[in-house]
């Protein structure tokens, strides 16, 4: 492909994936002018757009919309972080030495299963209702996904690649750092934007759990006040919030893992 | 011929032809040395009681069909497997693994994507502990020597695959190896490229007097690099035929191509395979 048509190409997709998006948004305007829906279920975008505006200019239930939006970003970064670097962590050494495999093997499976809704009761005798649960609920659903996708990064090293290296008189440390590592990149980078996806699922149904602030507690409160507008409102955030941090680990896998699918 | 070796059938020796350069290697003592080698994967035995010697500077090629145990023994030599039987020795010592006194140029080159062509031929350097400087300053030398120059911070992907191969020859070369094993490293690439690596690979013998053991597919290829050629037949019994390759000095000549000892001996190996 040339460079232009390349330009060409790219200028297409990004034209096609910001007008889906709004055909979809046209459509449900359409769909609620029309009166198709209950605007109790279904409200015209216009409507919730508004108590969006709302909601920056007065806050929701007495704390402004920032707080809430940070108070959700706090959580999911710091589980998110700390989850993400202990997974891939173990991940790598299960994936080196068979003895660290064998004893995290039937812990880590008998975890994974289970959705980690289903552990909200057992968090909440453990650690409460306060910050604790909600963040290592999130952080234990990043460090199993995390340890899964390092540990078959390790596996990605062709036995070539490791040959080489010995060959040119690495020792096993440098074998790891200098072949096995940036060879489990890909799918660590891989794993990172899955992981980040369930983190703001995790995220929002921990703030189910309590508390007077986070995206999770504005979308259940409203809820519960059939505010569906504000629900909508919510949840668009933690769509976008969702969205932006997608695309910025695409962005940055992109740049630190050039060479993917390029041999 | 070495003592060790043991033909099948007697050897066929260069014809009236001015000496192999390196007529003088087999007196030095060998740098690789196989002594009644055995291997068996999983206890099915792939070779029994091979044995040879290659001296310093000499190109040894190993011709032989797909599945005879070509890519076995350069394992063995570069310390990937261990003979189940008898001894390979480099350099006087036994091999125990791998190390940076053999070097491994893979069919598919395996390089390191991640790294730009200079940080690839630096690599043993940087395992050894070099500073920055030092492993530039070899980088760029290797990547001269290889015709590599004005690439080194490109990275693997962005090349051909003859310059891709150039890479790994140099990565090898920087580290200064006593042996040099090549797998097949040409096979995947066009005439024209392939034979000017072939060519190459003469020049950096000459140049860095390194010994190579080379196994191809191609007689050809065999023919016009190789100092020796054994044809692997029956390694089950350890057996294999010996030839001289007899071709003027200097080595990396394309007109060897069409010299009559060249087409003779072509003609020879294929006859013998052929049956
Ligand atoms: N890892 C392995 N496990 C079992 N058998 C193998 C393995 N590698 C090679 N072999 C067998 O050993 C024989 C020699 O293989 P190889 O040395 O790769 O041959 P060549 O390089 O000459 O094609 C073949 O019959 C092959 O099937
Ligand atoms: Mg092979």
């Amino acid at each position: 492909m040339t460079r232009s048509e390349a330009r060409r190409a790219r200028l297409r997709y990004v034209l096609v994936a910001t007008l889906s998006p709004l055909a979809i948004l046209a459509l449900w305007a359409l769909v609620a002018w029309r009166g198709l829906a209950s605007p109790i279920i279904l409200p015209p975008p216009s409507a919730i757009w508004t108590s969006f505006l709302d909601m920056a200019a007065n806050g929701y239930s007495g704390v402004p919309l920032w707080t809430h939006v940070a108070a959700s970003l706090a959580r999911v970064s710091v589980a998110y972080v700390a989850g993400a670097a202990l997974g891939v962590a173990l991940g790598l050494l299960r994936g080196r030495s068979a003895l660290i495999d064998a004893v995290l093997l039937a812990p880590s499976e008998l975890l994974r299963p289970i959705p980690p809704l289903g552990l909200i009761p057992l968090f909440i005798l453990w650690f409460g209702v306060g910050e604790t649960s909600k963040v290592l609920l999130i952080f234990l659903s990043v460090l199993l996904i995390m340890m899964v996708n390092a540990q078959a990064g390790v596996r990605a090293a062709s036995l070539d690649s490791l040959r080489a290296a010995q060959s040119m008189g690495a020792n096993r440390w440098q074998v790891f750092r200098f072949v096995v590592l940036p060879s489990a990149l890909p799918q660590i980078m891989t794993g990172l934007r899955v992981a980040m996806g369930t983190a703001l699922t995790i995220l929002v149904a921990s703030e189910l759990l309590g508390g007077d602030r986070g995206l999770g507690f504005l979308i259940l409160d409203a809820s519960s006040f059939f505010r569906t507008t504000y629900v909508f409102a919510g949840v668009a955030l933690i769509g976008l919030i969702g969205l932006a941090t997608d695309r910025g680990l695409a962005w940055a896998g992109r740049r630190i893992v050039h060479w993917e699918g390029r041999r | 011929m070495t003592a060790a070796a043991r033909p099948s059938k007697p050897a066929v020796v260069g014809e009236a032809a001015p000496p192999s350069p390196k007529a003088g290697a087999e007196r030095a003592p060998p740098v690789l040395k196989f002594e009644q080698v055995g291997f068996s994967y999983d206890g099915r035995a792939i070779m029994r009681d091979v044995s040879f010697s290659v001296g310093p500077g000499e190109i040894l090629a190993l011709l032989g069909p797909s599945g005879c145990g070509k890519t076995t023994i350069l394992n063995m030599v570069a310390g990937f497997l261990r003979p189940t039987e008898g001894v390979a020795v480099v350099d006087g010592r036994e091999i125990v693994g791998p190390g940076p006194d053999r070097g491994v140029v893979f069919q598919a080159a395996a390089l390191f994507d991640w790294m730009t062509v200079a940080e690839n031929i630096a690599f043993s350097l940087r395992c050894a502990g070099a500073g920055k400087a030092r492993r530039r300053e070899v980088a760029e030398e290797m990547a001269a020597l290889v015709g590599l120059s004005g690439f080194e911070d490109a990275f693997p992907y962005q090349l051909s695959g003859g310059m891709r191969q150039r890479v790994g020859l140099a990565r090898v070369l920087a580290a200064g190896p006593k042996v040099m094993l090549m797998d097949e490293p040409f096979s995947a690439l066009d005439v024209q490229t392939r034979e000017t690596l072939q060519e190459e690979v003469l020049r950096i013998r000459d140049r860095t007097g390194c010994t190579i053991l080379f196994v191809t597919h191609s007689i050809d290829e065999a023919a016009f690099l190789g100092d020796r050629i054994f044809l692997l037949n029956d390694l089950q019994s350890g057996a294999y035929d010996v030839y001289d390759v007899a071709l003027p000095a200097p080595r990396p000549n394309p007109e060897n191509r069409l010299h009559p000892s060249f087409l003779r001996l072509r003609e020879t190996i294929y006859r013998r395979m052929r049956h």
